[in-house]
């Protein structure tokens, strides 16, 4: 494996049952950049993420993270790593504060004092979690939620963000927040594989992207080479 | 008459709302209702028993044995429900995760913990008898008066000293427990479990730890929830736990399952009521306990301080 690459996935395989998620599955994701995923409903992409951040257990293949085997980890010992996964649908915690949801998201930390900093450097970056700080998460709207979610993530300090669907069921207005939003953590520094529907959107905003299709990768390429495929356009452009 | 019924009915309902509090910390979290934690409700009260170094009855495996060493009751206190709490994380680990691992429906769980119960108790009267046990007098508190009159001599309101104990010991246990779920980090990571146990892994909770904290407290709780009914009425046998189970369960359901300043006001509330029972008509007192949970489930389903039962989405 290359020096830079960060995550590592290959041959990956997973079964629901008898069913065949994902085949033999490879994808490389290499520091700093934007990988994104992006294929039909039931293509497999959520589960790919799942898998990385061991919500499930693969059949075979490997996962590389840093150049260290991460497919016996516990999930919470991938967070411990340094991978965060803002899962699809956002889950936030409901009946916990906007504050307890974002101090939660740094739990693996110990660092207090670096915490209250990453706490009020969210805040400035999502003006309107600090003004809803006190309020239960459930109470906030779609898109609040959504900055909720990745805020929370990135109070784990990760060097590698999942991000599942992060602009699903939500306004134009703020899926275009959203991607801004990417684009600000990735020029920080943060490694991200994107899983989403929005195909154009997200390949403008990435580097690279892969094709899911029934479970297998049948397309790849820098994004720019993506959105002029024309099988590409003819299936996910529209 | 009344302050001294309400002084019983207090003091009554506040062990029901510790006993209740091990089952509401169990529920919240994995949503099944752990029937053994009346069993071990019942082996905290022998622990201390046994560990205070006293003497065993003629009856099963260990009659007249007893410790070769005696511990003050307030530490036999704390050492035998620290006991009662790892039997409590023994039970997690052999029988509740397995089930969780299999993806076992919540109603084999419920059928098992009832198992476990049983086994329980009947392993209790194997080895100590049926007999009844109780601490020495003045055990608690050696040289206080066994009781004590908040009234006057023409109107007097007598609290048993192992009454006020009972309600000394609750109010701390609340006071620290709300303390710990609310205010600290590990009490802030089991309400995330307790409430989506796979985002709580998603931000580095290990789960299954805190499933085992939550069993260690429960049992903790219940351990010291026996030891003061032991010192309030004796242990009666091994059987002690059983009414108590059922009870638990009515106060839960009547505050509202998994709500933990509803198993304080059902435990207290049913408490109370069960002490204003006339004297003439106390062999129904149990019944009015699920009198008043059946009325309130008509006209509250989801019970006095639950969340409702459908949630906005």
């Amino acid at each position: 494996m290359s020096a830079q690459s960060v995550l590592e996935i290959r041959g990956l395989t997973v079964n629901y049952g008898a069913i065949q998620a994902l085949k033999d599955v490879t994808i490389t994701v290499h520091a700093g950049e934007v990988v994104t995923l992006i294929g039909a409903n039931g293509a497999g992409k959520s589960t790919t993420l799942r898998a990385v951040s061991r919500l499930l257990n693969p059949r075979s293949g490997s996962i590389q993270y840093q150049g260290k085997d991460i497919a016996r980890l516990r999930a919470d010992e991938v967070v411990r790593a340094g991978i965060a996964h803002v899962p699809e649908g956002r889950r936030v915690l409901a009946r916990l504060t906007v504050e307890d949801n974002l101090r939660l998201g740094a739990f693996v930390r110990t660092d207090n004092e670096a915490i209250e900093a990453d706490l009020q450097a969210q805040f400035k970056r999502f003006p309107r979690l600090l003004e809803r700080r006190k309020q239960l998460a459930g109470t906030l709207s779609g898109g609040e939620q959504q900055m909720l979610a990745i805020a929370r993530a990135l109070m784990s300090r990760p060097q590698l963000l999942l991000l599942d669907e992060p602009s699903l069921g939500l306004a134009p207005i703020i899926v275009r927040e959203i991607f801004s939003i990417i684009r600000d953590l990735n020029q920080s520094g943060v490694t991200i594989l994107l899983v989403e529907q929005n195909a154009t959107l997200a390949l403008k905003n990435s580097a690279r992207g892969y094709v899911l299709e029934a479970g297998q990768i049948t397309l790849e390429g820098p994004a720019g080479a993506l959105i002029e495929d024309e099988r590409v356009r003819r299936a996910y452009l529209g | 008459m009344l302050a001294q019924q309400l002084a019983n009915g207090l003091a009554i309902g506040s062990v029901y709302a510790i006993f209740a509090l091990g089952y509401t910390l169990i529920f919240s979290i994995l949503g099944i209702i752990n029937f053994a934690h009346g069993a071990i409700f019942t082996l905290g009260a022998y622990f201390t028993y046994t560990l205070m170094g006293l003497q065993f009855g003629f009856n099963g495996l260990l009659a007249q044995q007893k410790l070769p060493f005696g511990l003050p009751f307030w530490v036999a206190l704390l050492v035998g429900a620290v006991i009662a709490g790892l039997f409590g994380v023994f039970l997690e680990r052999i029988i509740f995760r397995p089930l969780r691992a299999r993806g076992a429906d919540p109603l084999l769980t419920l059928v098992a913990s009832l198992g476990l119960a049983v086994a329980i108790v009947n392993i209790i009267q194997y080895l100590v008898g049926a007999e009844t046990y109780s601490y020495p007098s003045g055990a608690a508190l050696p040289g206080a008066p066994a009781s004590v009159n908040f009234g006057t001599t023409e109107a007097p309101v007598i609290i048993r000293t192992a009454q006020l104990i009972i309600i000394a010991v609750a109010v701390l246990i609340l006071i620290v427990l709300t303390f710990f779920i609310n205010r600290t980090k590990t009490g802030r990571a089991l309400r995330a479990v307790s409430e989506d146990a796979t985002t709580s892994s998603l931000l580095g909770i290990n789960t299954n730890q805190l499933i085992r904290l939550t069993f260690f407290l429960s049992g903790f709780v219940g351990g010291v929830a026996g030891t003061l009914v032991g010192l309030n009425v004796g242990i009666t046998g091994p059987y002690l736990g059983i009414s108590f189970g059922l009870k638990g369960l009515a106060v839960i359901v009547l505050g509202g399952l998994g709500s933990i300043p509803g198993a304080v006001v059902g435990g207290l509330l049913i408490g109370i009521v069960e002490a204003l029972v006339p004297a003439s008509l106390v062999s129904y007192r149990d019944a009015l306990a699920f009198a008043i949970l059946f009325i309130v489930l008509l006209v509250r389903p989801q019970g006095l301080l639950g969340r409702p039962l459908i949630q906005k989405v």
